[in-house]
């Protein structure tokens, strides 16, 4: 057990209804997650509690045996999990390549050559030196989501969630970043969690989960 | 050292926007170098002249009063001008203040030789009290002795003029040692070691004259490079500057006793701060001066020259104020802006699990670098401008205190209690120029003005910062 949510309720300020209630869930390294749900069923406000962006008033988020309300949660994001955002959330006036090494110093890592480990990730995902060189703006949505991916994979986190990951990418590329995530799941004993409406995506859980009416419920 | 280097990369990152916050940084620190360029120079010019003309204290006898007072006690129709005498005694007193940081005591008196020649003898002899309204003479009638010399005691600032130097032997450092001039020492065949015997005389109030006599050594002779006689003077052996013989104060007043006149004796007093004048003034009344005497500073010179470097002082002081304050109150605002501009980075850095301290850290890295950068050319820039801007300003300043002038009574509030004084000199003429200069003090006030800027600009980031949540931020953003 990597992360465990125990009766999590989330309501946004000044809100009525809760969006999230009394969610118990326990997520595993080695396994690939989804969650589906419908557009506004609390999926992104589960990711961001998960992520540490956001506090939950109810309830325990615990990482490694702690309560993530106890925890650093900078130290949180910036080590043990990994965020890949829908909206990729990149440093757009700076490019790929600074993208990821300022990432890597955020994290601490103790790589040597952070900028040529940044390129072979980059590489990794699909992103050649030259397209690495250039400034997120001047990129394409795909490429944008493949510097998302390679920077929430840059500090080796224990957890990785997505938010769409694919939504932005081609068939061919879709299939190499899923290859990816099983590949990080599987064979690199991570924890991967992943939003998605893909059918193709939850086609690879190993687990499948959906929320509705605030509610978590295994479906697979 | 990251932060460091992202900061650098985000100041070209973000031209516009530091290009912008930089241009007016640079105006902020290129108005304050001028400004303090032109500030510690004067200030410097100021303290300068307040110390010489402030500090340096004068008794000097009130001319008006002096014939005020001898009219009304004139009983035949002629009017004896002559200042009552400060004895010796009384003017070491004076000097024992608190208020003086020093004294200087410098005496004369007329004396005449039967062993030397005065040089222009021919011409004849004179003294120093001024007889008006008669023949002349004493009031008994009789003809006053008339001096060929005279002995100066402690005068020798034209020594350090250039004016006068020493020819032969040694200046005076004994009681009863005296130099003479070349001249006058050629004209009798004086050698170092001679005797020279001279009388002089002194009288009590009621004109009862007193011989004295002084037997001195001649240790040294010197060279004068200026006229025999002050231009438009009298001309005889007293007046002839080549008859002076110099010894040392000691030596002019040691004949002196209580009651006695007849040695002019003149004290600079120097006091521990101009400020202290007023007390300065009381203190030596109440120790009994005379209230014909004034107690002065040359407060009219000192202003004249130094009044338009006052004015530009004051000037660049005000100037450079108003643009520290608006300058601070644009570079707040844009700041703010900018940091609201750059929320969304600041929330991708804080989704990233940068600390909020190092973001406002990276901030403030940025501004310093700009600050830097802007210090750099702005100290360049403002070197080179600040003397043409000190011109003009002091330019300015000059007409404007040539016009001030020309408008004011001439019987303007510069001395106690009198209307003339002898102390002042009106041929002054105010600095015309002044030398501005980038000094090292001048250097660190700017960088401090800089980093107070930017430390002001990173405040103001900081602020915000700590307001947001980056959750927030990038739900907005989405």
């Amino acid at each position: 057990m990597v992360l465990q949510l125990k009766d999590v309720s989330y309501r946004y300020e000044g809100g009525k209804k809760s969006v999230l209630k009394n969610i118990n869930v326990t997520f595993e390294r080695g396994k690939l997650y989804t969650i589906v749900g419908r557009s506004g069923a609390g999926k992104s406000t589960l990711l961001s509690l998960i992520s540490g962006l956001d506090i939950c008033k109810d309830g325990e988020i615990i990482y490694g045996g702690t309560n993530l309300k106890t925890l650093d949660r900078d130290h949180y994001r910036a080590k043990s999990i990994g965020v890949i955002f829908q909206s990729f959330n990149l440093l757009t006036n700076a490019t790929a390549i600074e993208n990821i090494v300022l990432s890597l110093n955020i994290s601490g890592s103790k790589e040597q050559d952070k900028k040529e480990f940044a390129y072979s990730l980059l590489e990794k995902v699909g992103i050649n030196r030259e397209t690495a060189d250039r400034k997120i703006l001047k990129l394409s949505g795909g490429e944008q989501q493949r510097v998302g991916i390679a920077r929430a994979l840059s500090y080796n986190p224990d957890i990785i969630i997505a938010d769409e990951p694919t939504g932005n990418l081609d068939r061919e590329t879709e299939a190499e970043i899923l290859n990816i995530f099983t590949s990080l799941a599987h064979d690199e004993e991570k924890c991967v969690i992943i939003v998605t409406h893909s059918k193709k995506v939850t086609s690879i859980a190993d687990e499948i989960w959906g929320i509705n009416d605030g509610k978590l419920l295994l479906i697979k | 050292m990251y932060i460091l280097q992202n900061s650098f990369r985000n100041i070209f990152r973000n031209r516009g926007r530091n290009i912008l916050i930089g241009s007016i940084m640079f105006v902020i620190i290129i108005t304050s170098v001028v400004s303090l360029m032109i500030n510690n120079t004067t200030s410097s010019i100021i303290e300068d002249y307040k110390d010489r003309f402030g500090a340096e204290v004068a008794l000097v006898a009130n001319i008006q009063k002096l014939r005020d007072q001898a009219m009304a006690t004139s009983t035949d129709g002629r009017v004896r001008v002559s200042p009552p005498v400060i004895p010796s005694e009384q003017y070491i007193s004076f000097g024992d203040s608190e208020y003086l940081q020093g004294s200087f005591y410098t005496a004369y008196v007329g004396v005449n030789s039967g062993s030397i020649t005065a040089i222009d003898a021919d011409l004849g002899g004179g003294r120093d009290r001024m007889i008006m309204g008669g023949l002349g003479g004493s009031s008994q009638g009789e003809v006053p002795t008339l001096f060929m010399m005279k002995l100066l005691g402690n005068k020798f600032e034209d020594f350090s003029k250039g004016l006068r130097e020493i020819a032969e032997g040694r200046m005076p450092e004994k009681e009863n040692e005296i130099i003479v001039s070349t001249d006058l020492a050629e004209l009798n065949n004086l050698s170092i070691g001679d005797l020279v015997f001279f009388s002089s005389e002194l009288t009590d109030e009621n004109r009862e004259v007193y011989e004295t006599y002084y037997t001195l050594t001649i240790v040294g002779t010197y060279f004068d490079i200026t006229d025999e006689y002050a231009e438009g003077g009298q001309k005889n052996a007293y007046t002839n500057r080549r008859n002076e013989i110099l010894t040392g104060y000691e030596t002019v007043v040691a004949p002196m006793e209580a009651g006695l006149g007849g040695i002019e004796i003149n004290a600079t007093y120097y006091l521990k701060n101009p400020e202290l004048l007023e007390a300065f003034a009381e203190e030596v009344y109440s120790k009994g001066l005379d209230p014909i005497y004034d107690v002065t500073t040359d407060k009219a010179s000192y202003n004249k020259i130094v009044g338009p470097v006052e004015g530009l002082k004051s000037i660049s002081i005000t100037f450079m104020t108003i643009v520290l304050i608006f300058g601070g109150i644009i570079i707040s605002l844009l700041s703010s802006i900018a940091i609201r501009e750059r929320k969304y980075e600041i929330g991708v850095l804080r989704a990233m699990g940068m600390k909020k301290h190092k973001v406002a850290l990276g901030l403030w890295w940025e501004m310093l670098m700009i600050t830097g950068l802007c210090l750099l050319v702005g100290i360049t820039v403002g070197t080179f401008i600040a003397q043409p801007i000190s011109n003009v300003l002091l330019a300015h300043q000059i007409e404007a205190a040539e016009v001030a002038t020309s408008q004011v009574s001439p019987t303007g509030g510069m001395m106690m209690g009198s209307m003339t004084n002898t102390y002042i000199n009106s041929e002054v003429q105010p600095l015309s120029n002044v030398n501005v200069s980038l000094g090292l003090d001048t250097i660190f006030q700017i960088m401090i003005i800089g980093l107070l800027l930017a430390s002001l600009a990173g405040i103001v980031s900081i602020s915000k910062i700590t307001k947001y949540e980056p959750i927030k931020i990038l739900m907005d953003r989405n």
